[in-house]
C-alpha cells in the first residue's frame, strides 16, 4: 500500500478517534512528544512478568494473554525501530505474539534530538520509517499535525475519522525536517570507533574487566533497553494449589546469570558480562541475523546507569583507549 | 515473519506435556537413573543421540537433561540425573507416578553420519557420561563405527555413574575407568583396570593399550577437562575437525528466547547452546583465523 | 486495563530514590526510576529495581494471628486488639509502664514512628522506645552532636558532584547506598580525588586513587595520625579554628604520641599517612563519607569524634562539597530519630532529662509524660532476661536475625508475656509472637521518609493494602483506642505529620504540598528556612562552636588467638537488604548470592583446605554457622567477612556483643572465628537444622 497522508488538528483528534475501539497507551493525552519517555513500550508487548502455563496436578495448560486491542501511541522511532527488532527476535513466541497482533503503532517524527539520543549513527531514527508503524504523526506547527497512514491497518483504524488529504510536498518538508534534525545531533564519531573495537576484538580484556568494576549489576540497563529480552523463570503456587510458571525479565549482568547448579559459571567475571552486553548490542554477527545492531540510540543506559557504564560512558572509553594504543 | 496469525504458525511450545515418573534406581553417590513414560510414543519427536529435553518438576522449575535410552515403543525413556540444585533436589523427592513435565527434544546431536567406520575414542568426566550413553547403545547395535573406546573420569568409586551399563559396555567396546582418588585399596584398583589421575593423565596409557588409533574425539564432561583434552589430541596430530564435544550452559527455554546458554567467546557470542548447541566442532569454537 | 503510575520513594536504603509504581488492576506490575528525582536522576539500584516482588501478596501475612498452643490461628482486629489490650492492662498494673515498651522501624514512616513513641511515652507513659538506629548510626547522634550539635549528614547528595575530594571511611556506598555510590565514581570519573579507607578491598577501593587497607578497628589511630600530620605540617585551616572551633589546645596535646607506632597499628606507611592528610587538608572542597565500619566498634562514637576532629581543622564543614557525612541505612532511620523513636529525646531531638522539654509534651499532648529515659532495645532484652520487662510492641523489624547475640534476643523474647509483632511477612521474629498483626507495605500506605540528607519525602499509596492489612499508626492509634486513649485518633496520615510540625522545630515550615512541589524538603525547614537547608552549619553549630574532642585509640574487644585464629567482620551485598525478608523474595536477588556467604582470602582458604563455593563451618566463642566459602583478594590474610542478611546462616551468632559505653551500640565489626572446611560435597546446613542438632544431643 502506498503511504497516505492527511491534515490532523491535533494529535489529541486521532487519539480520541482511536479510544472508541482501543486502550490507548499511555493513558495520558497529549503525550506526543518528541522525547521518548524514560520508559519504553517494551513492556507492553515483553512483559516484564508473563504467566506461561498453569499445572493443575494432572495436566499443564498453556495461558496465553488476552488483551484488548490497544494502541501505542506516539512511539517515537527509537522504540518502533525496537519492537520491529523485537518482532523478529519473538516471531515465534506465542505470549508475544498474543499482545503483538492486538496493537496499533502509532509512531512520532522526533524533529529535535534528546539528552541522550543517537538514533541517527544506528540508523533509528529521528523520524519513523514506514515499516516499523501503522501511522505516523508528524509535526508541522503549534496547530496542524501531519498523518501519514502506512498500512492497511493504520488505514482501518481511521476508518470514520474524516481527514483533508495532505499535499503530496509534504514528504519532502517532512524529509528535510527530518534532516536538519539530524544535523543537530552532536558528534558521536567514538560511537562508530567503539562499534569497529569491538567488532575486531580490540578491546583490551582489562578494560573490560575495569568497566565490570563500575557494573553494579543492578539491571537497570536491561529493564530499560528496549531491545532487551533475556528472561528467567519460576513457578508459583496459587491459592487453590495450582503451579504457575511465570517468566520475569532477567539480566544478563547478573553473576548468577549463567550459573549453573553445580556452581560452574562460564561468565563468572563481570568484565565478560559487560562484554557480553556491548557485544549483544553492536557485534555484526547479531546485526546479520536482524538486520541492525541490537542498539537503537535510545540512550537511555546512559541515563540509567549509577556505575557510569552506560553506552556513551563505554563507547568514549572503548574509543579513547584505542587512541591511547595507536 | 511479521505479523503472524497465532493459529496457523508454529510456535514455540513453552509449555511441558505430562509424563509420569516410572521408576528409579540409585546409581552412584546422589544420583539416580529414572525412567519416565510419556503418554505415547509419538508425543514427542524422536531424540537423536545428545540431544536434550527440559524436565519440568512442578513448583521447583526446569532443567535441561539428555536422554540416555530415547523414549521405547511404549513411549518409555531413561535419563540419569545428579542432584545438584532445586529442580534436581524437588525431583529426588518425586515417587513413581508423580506426574512431571517434558519439552524437547532440543538441539543438535551427535554427528552420527560422521562417525561411520570411524574408530571413536570418548571421553567422559562426571555426568557427562549421560549425554554419551544413548549414543554408545545405538553404535554398539548399529555397528556403525570401526572401533569404539570409551575413558570415563571421575572424582571417586561412588561417584561413578551409569554401573550397569558401564559392565554391559565391557563386552563390546574398550572402557577405561579413570578416577582422581582411587582410594585405599591398590589391589580392587589392579584388579579392575582402573587407572588413576585425569582422563588426560591416563591418556598415554589408555593409547598404549588401544590397538588402534582414534581418528575420532567425542568429549563431554566439565569444560576444563574437554578443551585440555581437545587441545591434547590435537598435539597427537588430531583435526580439530574430528572432535566433537558437548557443553552445558543454564537454560530456561531451549528454544533460543532467555538468553541464558549464550557462549561467551567473541565470535561466537550470537550463539545459543540451546539452539546451536549443545554439540559443537572442536575446530567451530575457535577463533577464526586472522588472515 | 486501567494502568496507573504513582511516584512514591524506594523503602530500602537511606538515599531515598524516586519511584513510580506502575500498577494495573490493583496489581503492581513494574517499578520504575524517576527522571528528575534530585538524589536518583533515573537510577536506580538492584533492589530498587526488585522492590515489587518484596511486596508481592504471595507470603504476605493477610490478618492478624494469635498464637495458640498448636500454633497461629486467625483472628480478627477486634479480639487481637483487645488481646493486646488486655496483656498491656495487665502488665500496667502488675508491673508499671516500664515493664512495657515499643520497638518502632526505621523502614515505616515518619508518621509510623511518630505514632509509635506517642503511644508509648503519652499512653503507655514510658520511653522505653527505641529502634535499630541503636545498632547502625547511634554512636553519630552521640558523637557529632557533641562535636557539631547535630547528628545528621550535614551535606547533600548533589555536593558529591560538586566537591574535589571524597574520603570514603569505613563505608561501602556502592554496595549498600549505591545511587550515592555510583555519584562517587562519577565524580571520580570526572576528576575527583577518591581517598577509601577501609580493611576490606571494595569495589569504590578498587577505582581509588588511594586505598588506606587499615587494620580492623584501627580508625582512631589512622585519624589522630593524619590530625597529628596536619597539624605538624601547618596545614589546618586556622581561620575556621579560631572563629568557629574549641578544644584545639587539648586536641593537639592530645595527638602529641599519635605517630609512633602508627604504622604497626594500623598497617598504613607513615608516607601513605601524609599524603592522604595533605590531599585532604589541602582541597579546596573535600567531603567525608562514612558507614558502620565507623560505627560499629566499642569505639563507635569516639571513632565519629576522630572524624569530626578532621573535618574540622581543616574547616571541611558547612560549605558546598564538604562535611561529614554518615550514611545512613535504613529508608527512614534518619526519620525515626527525627521523631524521636529514642529511649531520651522527643521528636527534634529535644531531651527526655530537660524538664523544659518535658513540660512542653506535657502541655501538648495533654497529659504528663514519663520523667526518665527509657530502655534501649538491648536494655530492654535485658530486663526482660531479668524479669523486670514483660510486653513489647515491635514494627518493621527482625531482630532475631539482625541484631547482635541473637541468641539473648531469643531467649528474650520467648521469655516476655506479650510479644506483639506487626510485620509484612512471617519473620523469625515474627514466630515468636503472641499476636502478629498484618502490616501495609510502602506501596499500600502514605506519609513521608526522611532521607540520609535529610530531605522529607513524600510516600504515595499506589495499592490498597493486602487482606486486613493496616499502616502502623492505624493499628497504633487502634491499640491506644482499645486503651481508652484518644491521643492517636488521626483522619489522615497528613494529619498526623501536621501535628509533627507542631512539635518538631525541624519540621516546623513543612507540609504535604510543599514537599510534593519542591520534591522534598530537607530540614531544618522552620520560617527562617522555609525552603529547607541543603548545607548544615554554613555560619554557625547548633552548640555555637564546634567542638575538638580528644579521642584515643581502643582496641578491639575481642583479639584473634590459637583458638580462633581469624577476625570476623562483617558487610552488606548489594543484592540484598538487611535480614532479606523483601529482597529475598526476588527470583533474581535470590538466585545471585547462596543463602550465607564468608569471604576469606585465597592464601587463609588454602591454609585450611577451602576451596571455593565449598560449604565451611564458622564458630566463635559464641556460636557456629555454616555458610559457603567466597575466595577473595577484598579482603587480607588474616580477616574473614560475613554479610548478615540471610536467616540460615546469621553472623549476628557469631558477631561480639561488646559494647560502645555510651550508645550500647555492640562491635559488630570486629570478633574472632576460626573456620573450616566441611566433607566435600557437603551444603551447608541452616542454623535451624544445627540448632535441632544440638537439642537432641542434649536430650
Amino acid at each position: 500500500m502506498k503511504t497516505q497522508s492527511y491534515y490532523l488538528d491535533h494529535p489529541n483528534t486521532l487519539r480520541n478517534h482511536l479510544a472508541k475501539s482501543y486502550q490507548i497507551e499511555p493513558p495520558e493525552a497529549d503525550s506526543a512528544k518528541s522525547t521518548p519517555p524514560l520508559i519504553s513500550p517494551k513492556g507492553q508487548l515483553f512483559a516484564e512478568h508473563e504467566n506461561l502455563f498453569t499445572f493443575d496436578g494432572e495436566c499443564f495448560r498453556e495461558t496465553l494473554p488476552k488483551p484488548a486491542p490497544f494502541v501505542l501511541f506516539g512511539v517515537q522511532s527509537c522504540d518502533l525501530t525496537a519492537i520491529h527488532y523485537q518482532d523478529q527476535f519473538f516471531a515465534n513466541d506465542p505470549y508475544y505474539q498474543a499482545r503483538r497482533q492486538q496493537a496499533l503503532l502509532i509512531g512520532i517524527d522526533c524533529l529535535s534530538p534528546c539528552q541522550q539520543g543517537f538514533c541517527p549513527s544506528v540508523d533509528a531514527g529521528p523520524g519513523v520509517k514506514n515499516e516499523t508503524a501503522d501511522m505516523i504523526l508528524h509535526q508541522l506547527s503549534a496547530t496542524s499535525w501531519l498523518l501519514l497512514v502506512c498500512n492497511k491497518k493504520g488505514l482501518n483504524a481511521l476508518e470514520g475519522l474524516l481527514l483533508n488529504p495532505a499535499n503530496e510536498s509534504e514528504f519532502t518538508d517532512r524529509d528535510n525536517r527530518i534532516a536538519s534534525c539530524v544535523e543537530q545531533f552532536n558528534d558521536d564519531s567514538y560511537l562508530q570507533q567503539g562499534i569497529t573495537a569491538i567488532n575486531q576484538n580490540q578491546v583490551p580484556e582489562e578494560l573490560w574487566q575495569q568497566l565490570g568494576i563500575q557494573c553494579l549489576s543492578c539491571s537497570g540497563c536491561t529493564n530499560l533497553c528496549p531491545t532487551c529480552s533475556c528472561y528467567g523463570t519460576w513457578e508459583r503456587q496459587d491459592s487453590n494449589g495450582d503451579i504457575r510458571r511465570q517468566r520475569f525479565w532477567d539480566s544478563c549482568l547478573y553473576e548468577s546469570f549463567q550459573r549453573e547448579a553445580s556452581q560452574h559459571n562460564p561468565t563468572e567475571e563481570a568484565g565478560e558480562r559487560v562484554k557480553r552486553f556491548w557485544t549483544h548490542k553492536f557485534g555484526d554477527n547479531f546485526a546479520q541475523e536482524f538486520g541492525r545492531y541490537g542498539c537503537v540510540g535510545c540512550g537511555r543506559c546512559e541515563q540509567t546507569c549509577p556505575g557510569v557504564v552506560g553506552v556513551h560512558s563505554v563507547m568514549k572509553r572503548i574509543a579513547s583507549d584505542a587512541k591511547l594504543d595507536t | 515473519m511479521q505479523n503472524s496469525i497465532l493459529n496457523n504458525q508454529a510456535f514455540y511450545n513453552l509449555t511441558p506435556i505430562a509424563i509420569e515418573l516410572v521408576d528409579f534406581i540409585n546409581d552412584g553417590e546422589d544420583a539416580r537413573h529414572f525412567r519416565f513414560r510419556l503418554p505415547s510414543p509419538q508425543s514427542i519427536d524422536k531424540p537423536e543421540p545428545g540431544q536434550f529435553f527440559m524436565l519440568s518438576v512442578p513448583g521447583a522449575g526446569e532443567a535441561p537433561f539428555t536422554f540416555t535410552v530415547t523414549p521405547n515403543d511404549q513411549g518409555v525413556f531413561r535419563a540419569l540425573v545428579r542432584k545438584m540444585g532445586e529442580v534436581t533436589t524437588a525431583l529426588f523427592q518425586c515417587q513413581p507416578g508423580d506426574i512431571l513435565g517434558i519439552r524437547g527434544p532440543f538441539g543438535k546431536g551427535w554427528p552420527v553420519n560422521a562417525l561411520a567406520n570411524k574408530k571413536i575414542l570418548m571421553v567422559a568426566g562426571g555426568c557427562g557420561l549421560a549425554p554419551l550413553a544413548g549414543l554408545i547403545d545405538q553404535l554398539i547395535t548399529s555397528h556403525h563405527h570401526k572401533h569404539l573406546a570409551l575413558v570415563y573420569g571421575a572424582r571417586n568409586r561412588a561417584l561413578q555413574m551409569l554401573n550397569p551399563e558401564r559392565l554391559r559396555w565391557q563386552q563390546e567396546l574398550s572402557l577405561f575407568d579413570v578416577l582422581e582418588d582411587t582410594g585405599s585399596t591398590q589391589a580392587s584398583t589392579e584388579e579392575n583396570h582402573i587407572l588413576e589421575g585425569t582422563p588426560l593423565d591416563a591418556m598415554d596409557s589408555v593409547l598404549r593399550t588401544l590397538d588402534w588409533t582414534p581418528d575420532t574425539l567425542l568429549l563431554c564432561g566439565p569444560e576444563v577437562m574437554m578443551s585440555a583434552a581437545a587441545k591434547n589430541f590435537i598435539q597427537r596430530g588430531l583435526s580439530a575437525q574430528a572432535i566433537w564435544l558437548s557443553i552445558e550452559r543454564r537454560m530456561h527455554c531451549a528454544v533460543g528466547l532467555c538468553g541464558h546458554c549464550y557462549l561467551s567467546e567473541h565470535h561466537l557470542a550470537h550463539h545459543y547452546v540451546c539452539k546451536d548447541g549443545p554439540t559443537y566442532r572442536w575446530d567451530h569454537l575457535q577463533p577464526p583465523e586472522k588472515n | 486495563m486501567t494502568v496507573q503510575v504513582t511516584p512514591t520513594i524506594c523503602p530500602f536504603c537511606g538515599v531515598g530514590c524516586g519511584i513510580d509504581l506502575r500498577t494495573e488492576n490493583n496489581k503492581l506490575i513494574s517499578v520504575e526510576p524517576q527522571l528528575d528525582h534530585p538524589v536518583s536522576r533515573g537510577q536506580l539500584c538492584t533492589k530498587g529495581w526488585n522492590s515489587a516482588y518484596g511486596i508481592d501478596p504471595i507470603n504476605r501475612i493477610t490478618h492478624p494471628l494469635i498464637r495458640t498452643a498448636q500454633g497461629f490461628r486467625q483472628a480478627s482486629w477486634d479480639e487481637a486488639l483487645e488481646t493486646i489490650a488486655d496483656g498491656l492492662k495487665q502488665i500496667l498494673v502488675e508491673s508499671g509502664p516500664q515493664a512495657t515498651g515499643i520497638i518502632s522501624s526505621a523502614r515505616a514512616t515518619n508518621e509510623d514512628n511518630y505514632a509509635a513513641q506517642k503511644l508509648a511515652r503519652a499512653v503507655l507513659k514510658t520511653n522505653n522506645v527505641d529502634h535499630c538506629a541503636r545498632i547502625c548510626h547511634s554512636p553519630t547522634v552521640a558523637g557529632l552532636s557533641q562535636t557539631l550539635g547535630s547528628g545528621a549528614m550535614t551535606n547533600s547528595a548533589a555536593d558529591l558532584l560538586e566537591t574535589d575530594l571524597i574520603l570514603v571511611f569505613g563505608a561501602d556506598p556502592t554496595e549498600n547506598h549505591s545511587i550515592l555510590g555510583g555519584h562517587i565514581m562519577r565524580a571520580h570519573l570526572e576528576g575527583t580525588k577518591l581517598i577509601v579507607a577501609d580493611p576490606r578491598c571494595t569495589r569504590l577501593a578498587k577505582l581509588a586513587d588511594s586505598h588506606l587497607q587499615l587494620k580492623l578497628g584501627s580508625n582512631i589511630a589512622l585519624l589522630n595520625a593524619m590530625v597529628k600530620t596536619i597539624l605538624d605540617n601547618g596545614w589546618q585551616d586556622k581561620k575556621f579554628l579560631d572563629q568557629r572551633c574549641e578544644g584545639l589546645e587539648q586536641l593537639t596535646a592530645s595527638v602529641a604520641n599519635a605517630l609512633e607506632g602508627v604504622e604497626e597499628t594500623t598497617g598504613i606507611s607513615l608516607p601513605e599517612i601524609e599524603s592522604a592528610a595533605k590531599a585532604y587538608s589541602q582541597s579546596k572542597r573535600a567531603m567525608i563519607l562514612y558507614g558502620m565500619g565507623i560505627t560499629q566498634y566499642v569505639s563507635g562514637t569516639n571513632n565519629v569524634i576522630a572524624l569530626s576532629n578532621l573535618a574540622l581543622i581543616c574547616g571541611q564543614i558547612g560549605r558546598e562539597g564538604t562535611g561529614v557525612n554518615p550514611l545512613r541505612g535504613q529508608n527512614n532511620v534518619q526519620g525515626a530519630c527525627d521523631m524521636g523513636c529514642l529511649p531520651n529525646v522527643y521528636p527534634g531531638y529535644q531531651k527526655v532529662d530537660n524538664p523544659e522539654a518535658r513540660a512542653k509534651f506535657s502541655q501538648y499532648w495533654k497529659t504528663e509524660v514519663p520523667e526518665h529515659p527509657g530502655l534501649t532495645s538491648m536494655g530492654m532484652t535485658k530486663a526482660t532476661l531479668a524479669g523486670e520487662f514483660r510486653g513489647l510492641i515491635l514494627f518493621g523489624e527482625d531482630p532475631v536475625v539482625t541484631d547482635p547475640d541473637q541468641n539473648l534476643v531469643k531467649r528474650a523474647f520467648s521469655k516476655l508475656d506479650l510479644l506483639v509483632v506487626a510485620e509484612l511477612t512471617m519473620t523469625d521474629t515474627a514466630r515468636m509472637a503472641d499476636v502478629v498483626l498484618p502490616a501495609a507495605s510502602f506501596a499500600e500506605k502514605s506519609g513521608t521518609f526522611t532521607n540520609c540528607e535529610r530531605r522529607v519525602q513524600h510516600v504515595q499509596q499506589a495499592l490498597p493494602p493486602v487482606g486486613e492489612a493496616r499502616t502502623d499508626w492505624q493499628w497504633l492509634a487502634a491499640i491506644a483506642q482499645q486503651l481508652g486513649s484518644d491521643q492517636l485518633d488521626w483522619h489522615d496520615s497528613e494529619a498526623v505529620f501536621r501535628e509533627i510540625t507542631q512539635i518538631t522545630p525541624n519540621y516546623s515550615a513543612m507540609n504535604y504540598t510543599k514537599i510534593d512541589q519542591l520534591q522534598g524538603l530537607q530540614w531544618p525547614c522552620n520560617h527562617e528556612t522555609p525552603e529547607g537547608t541543603a548545607i548544615l552549619h554554613k555560619d554557625t553549630f547548633p552548640i555555637g562552636k564546634a567542638r575538638l574532642i580528644p579521642v584515643h585509640p581502643i582496641d578491639i574487644d575481642e583479639l584473634a588467638d590459637n583458638e580462633y585464629p581469624l577476625l570476623l567482620t562483617t558487610n552488606r551485598l548489594h543484592f540484598h537488604y538487611g535480614c532479606g525478608s523483601m529482597t529475598r523474595k526476588s527470583p533474581l536477588l535470590e538466585r545471585e548470592t547462596p543463602a550465607g556467604l564468608l569471604f576469606i582470602n585465597p592464601a587463609d582458604a588454602n591454609d585450611l583446605g577451602v576451596t571455593h563455593r565449598s560449604a565451611v563451618g564458622i564458630r566463635s566463642r559464641r556460636g557456629y554457622v555454616e555458610t559457603r566459602a567466597m575466595l577473595t583478594d577484598d579482603l587480607p590474610p588474616g580477616l574473614v567477612c560475613m554479610p548478615y542478611h540471610f536467616r540460615e546462616a546469621p553472623s549476628n551468632q557469631l558477631t561480639n556483643t561488646a559494647q560502645d559505653p555510651l550508645t550500647k551500640m555492640p562491635e559488630l565489626k570486629a570478633c574472632a572465628v576460626s573456620v573450616q572446611p566441611l566433607e566435600p560435597g557437603m551444603s551447608p546446613r541452616p542454623i535451624d537444622e544445627i540448632s535441632a542438632l544440638k537439642v537432641e544431643g542434649v536430650k
